[in-house]
């Protein structure tokens, strides 16, 4: 479990979870990357870049 | 075996490539998170070979081509991640190729690039040459919609928006395809379907099924041969002509498509990968 840091609800982790996993808070929606993972710690995604693509 | 996965952020495409590698006996995975990592131009990670899944298109070509100059076998490689990212160099390729594509024109100016526009008849796409996702790409109905969408993009853009890349304006009855290629085949298609203009999937396109045909297949196969080969998905419009390619992807995203199509795409990357290493 990891804490949404925008809207402090709680976030569930996967057991197969990775650092740079993107998530959404099932709370407030937020999209989340995961920083850590034992401990579980969240970050806000970053904004799409100008060069981000396929 | 040591895999390289060159990433950033780890969306369901990438889960998906790193849970098919787990399956496989004998495979550790080094993970190489581009935001993290030092060049020196000396030191070789200690692996195989990369596989490159990066977001941003400058950080895959430039860590690619630093993963090649130390030996390691990289996919795609630099070259073809250089041309990919660049619709300019991705319309040569196609060209000294023979693989058909739209109609187009390439200008460095306001000026030059209205006339150009006005040369190929209205509509035209204007689309910036590096770019992805279907964004900031401007379909341009008539003339004070050019000049209005031109002067825009000189002021407001960086530099490199005003290397203006404009492309006759292609009917294709609400759909295109998306067809994808790894090494010598052509594994999968779907159809794209969209009442936008624009029907790319993260756009909110639909995704269906659809056959590769031989056609299909051959101008697909041809597109990436022409732009250096690996693992890439073509995007494909539908004419009276026959079929035309708009673009050719490198970091290509599958995600909606393993269901619609039946075919396992991150198993056939995977054995693709795992069978180039050093």
């Amino acid at each position: 479990m990891a804490e949404c840091p925008v809207c402090s609800g709680d976030v569930e982790l996967e057991e197969d979870t990775v650092v740079g996993e993107l998530l959404s808070c099932p709370d407030c929606g937020s999209e989340l990357e995961v920083l850590e993972v034992d401990p579980a710690a969240l970050g806000e995604a970053p904004e799409t870049e100008e060069d981000w693509g396929e | 075996m040591k895999v390289g996965f060159l990433h950033s952020l780890i969306r369901k495409d990438e889960k998906l490539l790193l849970d098919e590698f787990r399956k496989r006996d004998g495979v550790e995975l080094e993970m190489l998170d581009d935001r993290k990592l030092i060049f020196d131009l000396q030191r070789r990670p200690d692996v195989d070979v990369v596989l490159e899944r990066c977001i941003n298109h400058s950080r895959a070509m430039h860590g690619l081509r630093l993963m090649e100059s130390v030996g390691i076998p990289c996919i795609n490689t630099s070259e073809v991640a250089r041309i990919c990212g660049d619709k300019i160099l991705t319309s040569l390729a196609l060209k000294e190729a023979d693989v058909a594509q739209p109609e187009l024109r390439i200008a460095f100016t306001e000026q030059s690039a209205l006339d150009a526009i006005e040369e190929l008849g209205y509509p035209v796409v204007l689309k910036p040459a590096v770019g992805s996702w279907g964004r900031l790409l401007s379909k341009v109905n008539d003339r004070e919609a050019a000049e209005s969408i031109l002067e825009h993009k000189a002021i407001l853009g960086s530099y490199h928006h005003s290397i203006f890349y404009v492309q006759k304006y292609v009917e294709k009855q609400s759909r295109d395809i998306r067809s994808f290629v790894v090494g010598d085949e052509c594994i999968a298609a779907i159809y794209r379907t969209s009442e936008h203009w624009i029907t790319n999937t993260a756009l909110g396109g639909v995704a269906t099924g659809c056959p590769v045909y031989d056609e299909l297949a051959d101008i697909s196969l041809r597109a990436a041969k022409a732009v250096g080969g690996g693992v890439v998905a073509i995007d494909v419009f539908e004419t009276a002509d026959g079929l035309l390619v708009n673009e050719v992807n490198y970091t290509m995203e599958f995600k909606n498509s393993i269901h619609t199509t039946g075919v396992n795409i991150p198993a056939k990357i995977v054995d693709y990968v795992l069978g180039r290493s050093a």
